[in-house]
């Protein structure tokens, strides 16, 4: 359905005709849906008169900011916050900074690293927002999912500013809840599967101290990037375990001696993906590394305030090691080349798109965030259930391998299965969604953890019918039913 | 109104009082509300009961005021906002329901004190992240659904902390469990596969239990809470570092916290200080006072279970580093007290009488949230806005908390005063009511507002006010659940 | 080759939006992280090489839809390959392939920019791709230079139709020619023979006008029988090293650019570059001499699994090889260079502006993408920017002229001739 010229132009005359458009031509780089109109406001106020022309003429719609892929209905107004990419504030004392949606992690962990800072990287890669809500391979030392963002500016669906916690009583960005009952009950994410309706403008995170360089000593050329050398007080490495449990034990240890900059279950598949250059050298690394690893393991960054504290983290790191049987992968230990590309890529880029992507072009991934032996405990079925996939050549093989990791130190987790896989190749896709289906419904069924997607009333039934109370919030905030939910990923 | 009989079918006969004695009891607290007397109050024993008289506190349009904690009461949000109102005392449902050392969380009902949980929490190796100090009846399901500020920055990760999980019934008198308790399953049911409710978020997009805290029951009834517990550390290394000056105490506190050395860690002035250890009044409390420094920057070092020396001695090392770059020395012992002496209580609730109240009876606390740079022009103007009263800087408490892994702190002042000096009381009123609008100008955040000052308080931020008067409309939409609190 | 080949590749794109920005390890803080010019002006996603894979596979099967907006989109676009780059870091899938085949179609179809169009007839009547004032080899006159059709010389020195007949841009040929002397090097060149090696027809589209220079100028190469050719044009460069490669023309033909001839004579001890030149630089890595300049690789083969696999393995061009040390180690070499590096060089480096025939189709959108540039030099506090090709020097010296920068723009043989 196209905009009328009047409509078109009232929009037009609120960001100007270089940032809408509505030509067809431009949809398919937006998910290949017929949008009404893509839109590129600039700031708060420009979102802000969007949204109430929304309002005005019934027009759904949804904001994204890097993108991803994403499903969306078609006809709504889509809002490309692309333009609005500030960082507004880094406020070291307190330790957090503000962004507007656009400000992609990379670039504020470059700004935060300069001032002895980072802050956690969302899996989806440092290319993606900053004020993103997610977890990420940083988790173990610096939270993750709706715990680090503090106070938001948020444009409602009505198209009201509504600025939460400290910086609505002060202007101040340091705290989201208040006064009273906190709006971040609400205002928990820019992007599904969880999402706010109506649109973050600002968004304030918590930031961390960092142990290392004002910048990485990253050296070599695309795609052969490692470092000039392993900074002072870090360390990487990768370990194996004889079994599942030792792994776990490791991984609780490690969390409660509270050591880890960051903990990563990564599979060796991952691993492999990470430290190789193409698809090819891809598999055979694979196979090196199967050979090399006992089994299950994770991959850790060690990384010390000062020398003493390095040393210190080392010592209990062997001796948790030693005390589970964990091998460490030579691959990584013996070579400072490898360990710098592994200690880049999960910094500064999150790793991700090696690891998922390039093998088949496709991944379809089960999430869980939580309670980490119970997810692992459902991931053990998961993993087998998908072999029979690998056995008939329909998802790449990656020896069945789930992955994840401790959050806050093991206090929360996350544990994820995913398969890659090529989705050209005739029954790949249908076995891939009949996999997630299965092993997500026997998840709800044996009472692990609830399915993320789905037909909301379908999930909410085992959930104390949330989506009954989600929906009547819905309806109080968005009375003209104008701000989507489903979206992009990021 | 709730006839008494409907009640007495519920809970039993003996859970159900309108004693003239027993109503006056909670007609009032300590704080500055205007008195109001309840119509009974009722004492449920297990959920489904409190289930059972939202129910009827729906049908019958009554008034239902939450309380956890045993008396005396500070806030003013135990007191009924209007009158026919039925108190819902949960300080009878006192089961600590599991403590799991593995997922490091415990799970405990309304009436659990501090007192009762940490034997519990610390018999499976593990211990609790706690407020300053809590009063012996405190409740530890009160505290967190009131954000109180906890003495362990390092471990908040969120404000929200150290809650996890709630159960609850809303003011419909729905069922509903937060975070990972929504399910899938019941609750037993995800115990019988290890489920133990740790996970806070969800269900779905909502972070629900942000919804009940800081909302002083205008929400609904907690029924239980799943909480986060640390582990006991198996080495601990208090100190202590005094000085005149607040800045340079600020400036260390926000790197110890920034590297994550300290567990405990918090600031208190003199007044406060001398008030948690005098044991005599006034003259002890007087000597005391006056041989510590004007500052007391408090943290504790900690090591667990791998060469917790070898932990410790390093970070005594970095932060030597940091005081001598400071001029600042950390020490065992200042002006008579002993960090260790100092750890030992703050492990623990407050003994009897309620630390607060020893000096004057009573106390009242004006707090609020606020980053470090402003502290000093806030703690001016309250010094200033004190003398002025005649109340005297000298006397007035001020506690400064780091919180959530220092994204700011909590301040708080102390007003201690005799409640039954009415020039004192009308003093003391006036402050409060003088401090916080003053305060609330130079960028103090009063996210947990009480009593006479919420109005003042809401008014500020009408855009967030007007979108959680939308949700009391859904969640509470006959206004039972303590109506005139928290804003609403 | 053709846009149907890709289709396996386009449909790879997860619009991750990696081909926005550098490399993300690259990436030292909010400002400097946009790599993709046509994004960073024009915003919409269509603009980002992802949105033009995306694109391109929509038309692809459902049809191609000529639109005003999709000629904007499509003639808006550098093609400098900085996408491509980002995108390999991590993915294997052809980026520039497919979004060259996309203009190159376009052309086909009879849907070109009129501006491209006027120099593309120039190109066809009188082989050069500016416009023609006199004789391309008047440059020379008086150098008594060899002329390499007619006398037996080792090395061609190709000059380049802008270098040739702009009269600002001729002192580079002089300078250049200046340069092989000294050094001894037995060069000729082809005069009036000489015509434009195609490079920048290829960029706006116009294969076939690309092709028919390519085999003019090897059958010239072939009657001279000369071995090497040297270039100090990028495109020229890119055009003899690569594309003739890739459309099986250039035989073992050796391809420099003067960069790496001057290199490789200083290492050799052919050049001595003993005069001081005291300026403090930073150099612009030209797209078609560093990631585009990167030795073509043929491939045929065929997927093999639901991996994206091949047999034989293929090995993808993701800028690695590109010429980006010899420019280096030459200004290292002059006494008195201080070398400052920008945030975005090598295989990432933010294009000039004037690729892609945005040049002649957008003067406006080039000259805005030069100014990013040169605000990029100025903040490394560098006196100069140096580059190695004429087409970055002319678009940075008008941009220079429109907003005032103190910045002076080198090429870099002329800082060799200072010092030599």
């Amino acid at each position: 359905m196209a905009l009328t010229k009047e409509i078109y132009s009232v929009f037009e005359d609120v960001v100007g005709p270089e940032s809408i458009c509505a030509d067809p031509v431009i949809m398919p780089s937006y998910f290949g849906k017929n949008f009404a109109a893509v839109i590129l406001p600039k700031d708060t106020k420009q979102v802000q008169a969007v949204v109430r022309l929304c309002n005005k003429y019934k027009l759904k719609f949804r904001p994204i900011c890097t993108g991803w892929k994403g499903t969306f209905p078609e006809n709504i107004i889509l809002l490309d916050l692309r333009r609005m990419n500030r960082i507004i504030e880094i406020n070291e004392k307190n330790m957090y900074a503000v962004v507007e949606p656009y400000v992609i992690s990379a670039q504020l962990q470059a700004e935060l690293m300069k001032r002895g800072f980072h802050l956690n990287v969302k899996g989806a890669g440092t290319n993606t927002a900053a004020m993103l809500r997610g977890h990420g391979h940083l988790d173990q030392s610096t939270s993750g999912d709706d715990r680090n963002h503090l106070a938001i500016e948020w444009v409602t669906p009505e198209g009201d500013i509504v600025r939460s916690g400290s910086l609505g009583s002060t202007d101040e960005w340091f705290s989201g809840d208040g006064p009273g009952p906190s709006l971040r009950s609400i205002l928990t994410s820019a992007v599904p599967p969880g999402s706010t309706p109506g649109v973050f403008t600002k968004g304030a995170v918590k930031i961390y101290h960092w142990p290392g360089p004002s910048r990485l000593p990253v050296q070599g050329v695309s795609p052969n990037i490692t470092l000039s050398e392993i900074p002072p007080n870090f360390m990487a490495r990768y370990y194996s375990f004889p079994s599942l449990e030792k792994m776990m034990q490791a991984e609780f240890k490690i969390g409660e001696s509270e050591i880890a900059f960051e903990l990563m279950g990564f599979n060796i598949a991952m691993v492999a993906s990470n430290m190789t250059v193409s698809n090819e050298e891809d598999e055979e690394v694979f196979r090196r590394l199967e050979k090399e690893s006992q089994g299950l393991g994770f991959f850790i960054i060690i990384a010390g305030n000062c020398a003493a504290d390095f040393e210190y983290k080392k010592k209990v790191l062997r001796h948790i090691i030693n005390e589970t049987g964990g091998k460490s992968l030579e691959s990584i230990e013996k070579d400072p080349r490898t360990e710098g590309i592994l200690l880049t890529n999960c910094i500064r880029i999150s790793a991700s798109i090696r690891e998922t992507f390039r093998s088949g072009g496709m991944f379809a991934s089960i999430p869980s965030m939580g309670q980490r032996d119970l997810t692992v405990r459902w991931a053990v079925g998961a993993g087998k259930a998908k072999r029979s996939l690998i056995e008939k050549g329909l998802v790449v093989d990656d020896g069945g391998a789930f992955f994840g990791w401790g959050v806050e130190h093991g206090h929360l987790g996350k544990t994820e299965i995913f398969c890659r896989y090529d989705p050209l190749k005739p029954g790949a896709e249908e076995a891939v969604q009949k996999w997630k289906a299965e092993q997500q419904k026997r998840a709800s069924d044996e009472h692990y953890f609830a399915m993320l997607w789905g037909p909301e009333d379908e999930i909410g039934k085992g959930l104390c019918d949330y989506q009954s109370w989600w929906s009547k919030i819905r309806k109080a905030i968005d009375p003209n039913g104008v701000a989507l939910e489903a979206g992009s990923l990021v | 109104m709730i006839e008494k009989e409907r009640l007495v079918t519920i809970v039993g006969p003996d859970k159900v009082m309108n004693e003239p004695q027993v109503l006056q009891a909670y007609a009032q607290d300590m704080s500055f509300v205007n008195p109001v007397r309840p119509a009974c109050v009722v004492m449920p024993n297990k959920a489904d009961e409190v289930q059972r008289i939202i129910q009827l506190a729906n049908d019958t349009q009554t008034p239902l005021v939450p309380v956890s904690s045993g008396p005396p009461h500070f806030r003013g949000d135990t007191v009924p906002g209007t009158g026919g109102a039925v108190i819902v005392d949960l300080s009878q449902m006192k089961r600590v329901i599991f403590v799991d050392r593995a997922r490091r969380v415990a799970m405990v009902e309304p009436g659990v004190t501090f007192g009762e949980l940490i034997p519990a929490v610390n018999k499976e190796g593990l211990r609790l992240n706690m407020p300053l100090l809590p009063r012996k009846s405190k409740s530890v399901v009160g505290s967190i659904l009131e954000r109180e500020p906890v003495i362990m920055p390092k471990y908040q990760w969120d404000i929200s902390d150290p809650l996890a999980c709630a159960g609850l019934f809303f003011g419909t008198g729905d069922e509903f469990r937060t975070g990972q308790a929504a399910g899938p399953g019941t609750v037993e049911e995800q115990w019988a596969v290890g489920g133990m409710q740790k996970a806070p978020y969800g269900p779905g997009t909502g972070s629900w239990h942000r919804l009940i805290q800081g909302a002083q029951g205008t929400m609904g009834i907690v029924t239980w809470v799943s909480m986060r517990c640390e582990i006991l550390p198996s080495l601990e290394e208090p100190f202590v570092v005094g000085s005149s000056d607040l800045d340079p105490l600020i400036e260390l506190t926000s790197w110890l916290i920034r590297l994550r050395n300290v567990n405990e860690c918090f600031i208190l002035n003199s007044t406060n200080l001398a008030a948690l250890f005098a044991k005599k009044y006034p003259t002890e409390y007087q000597n005391l006072k006056d041989n510590l420094p004007a500052w007391t920057l408090f943290y504790n070092l900690a090591g667990y279970e791998y060469f917790p020396e070898e932990r410790i001695s390093a970070y005594i090392k970095e932060i030597d580093d940091l005081t001598q770059r400071l001029k600042i020395e950390a020490v065992k012992r200042i002006g008579g007290v002993s960090a260790n002496e100092i750890l030992k209580a703050v492990q623990q609730p407050s003994g009897e009488p309620y630390w607060k109240l020893r000096s004057k009876g009573a106390c009242q606390d004006i707090f609020f949230l606020t980053i470090y740079d402003k502290l000093e022009g806030q703690i001016g103007v309250v010094n200033h806005l004190v003398d002025q009263a005649g109340y005297g800087a000298s006397n007035l408490g001020i506690y400064i908390q780091p919180v959530v892994q220092g994204t700011g702190c909590h301040c708080e002042f102390n007003l201690f005063f005799d409640s039954g000096n009415p020039i004192e009381l009308d003093r003391v009123r006036t402050l409060s009511a003088s401090a916080t609008q003053e305060l609330m100008a130079r960028g103090a955040f009063f996210s947990r507002p009480y009593g006479e000052n919420t109005g003042m308080i809401a008014n500020r931020d009408a855009a967030t006010v007007a979108v959680l008067h939308k949700f009391k409309k859904i969640f509470d939409p006959n206004n039972i659940m303590n109506p005139g609190k928290a804003g609403f | 080759m053709s846009l149907e080949k890709y289709q396996d590749h386009m449909e790879m794109c997860m619009r991750c939006s990696c081909c926005k920005f550098i490399p993300m390890q690259r990436v030292q803080g909010h400002k400097y992280t946009y790599v993709c010019p046509s994004i960073t002006k024009y915003n919409f996603h269509s603009y980002s090489g992802g949105g033009r894979l995306n694109i391109g596979l929509a038309m692809l099967k459902k049809g191609f839809n000529y639109t005003d907006k999709l000629l904007d989109i499509v003639y808006n676009c550098q093609m400098c390959g900085a996408c491509g780059v980002s995108c390999n870091y991590a993915m294997d899938m052809e980026v520039m392939e497919p979004i060259n085949e996309f203009r190159i179609k376009c052309v086909e179809d009879g849907k070109t920019n009129s501006a491209l169009e006027k120099v593309i007839t120039g190109l066809r009547k009188q082989g050069s791709m500016v416009p023609v004032t006199g004789k391309r080899g008047e440059w020379a006159s008086g150098l008594n230079l060899k002329d390499a059709v007619k006398e037996k010389v080792d090395v061609l020195y190709h000059v380049g139709c802008l270098t040739s007949y702009d009269k600002d841009m001729q002192r580079l040929a002089k300078a250049t020619v200046k340069i092989l002397q000294k050094a001894g090097v037995n060069f000729g060149i082809a005069g009036d023979n000489e015509t434009c090696c195609g490079g920048r027809a290829y960029q706006m589209g116009y294969e076939q006008d690309f092709l028919n220079q390519a085999k003019e100028n090897m059958a010239m190469i072939k009657k001279a029988g000369v071995k090497t050719v040297v270039t100090s044009c990028a495109d020229g460069y890119q055009a003899f090293k690569v594309l003739y490669d890739k459309f099986n023309l250039k035989g073992d033909l050796e391809v420099l650019h003067i960069s790496e001839l001057v290199d490789r004579l200083i290492k050799d001890g052919k050049l001595k570059p003993r005069k001081r030149v005291d300026l403090s630089v930073t150099y612009h890595d030209p797209c078609r001499l560093g990631r585009l300049g990167e030795p073509w690789i043929h491939w045929e083969g065929k997927r093999l699994s639901q991996s994206f696999v091949f047999d034989p393995p293929k090995v993808y061009r993701r800028g690695t090889y590109g010429v980006y040390e010899a420019p280096r180690d030459v200004l290292k070499s002059i006494p008195g260079i201080k070398l400052t590096e920008m945030t975005r060089i090598k295989e990432y480096a933010w294009c000039c502006g004037a690729g892609g025939g945005v040049n002649e189709s957008n003067p406006e959108f080039a000259q805005w993408t030069a100014r990013e540039r040169i605000e990029e030099a100025g903040s490394t506090g560098a006196e100069a920017i140096v580059t190695a090709c004429p087409w970055c020097e002319k678009t940075f010296n008008e941009t220079i002229k429109g907003n005032g920068s103190g910045l002076k723009v080198y090429d870099i043989v002329e800082l060799i001739e200072k010092a030599i």
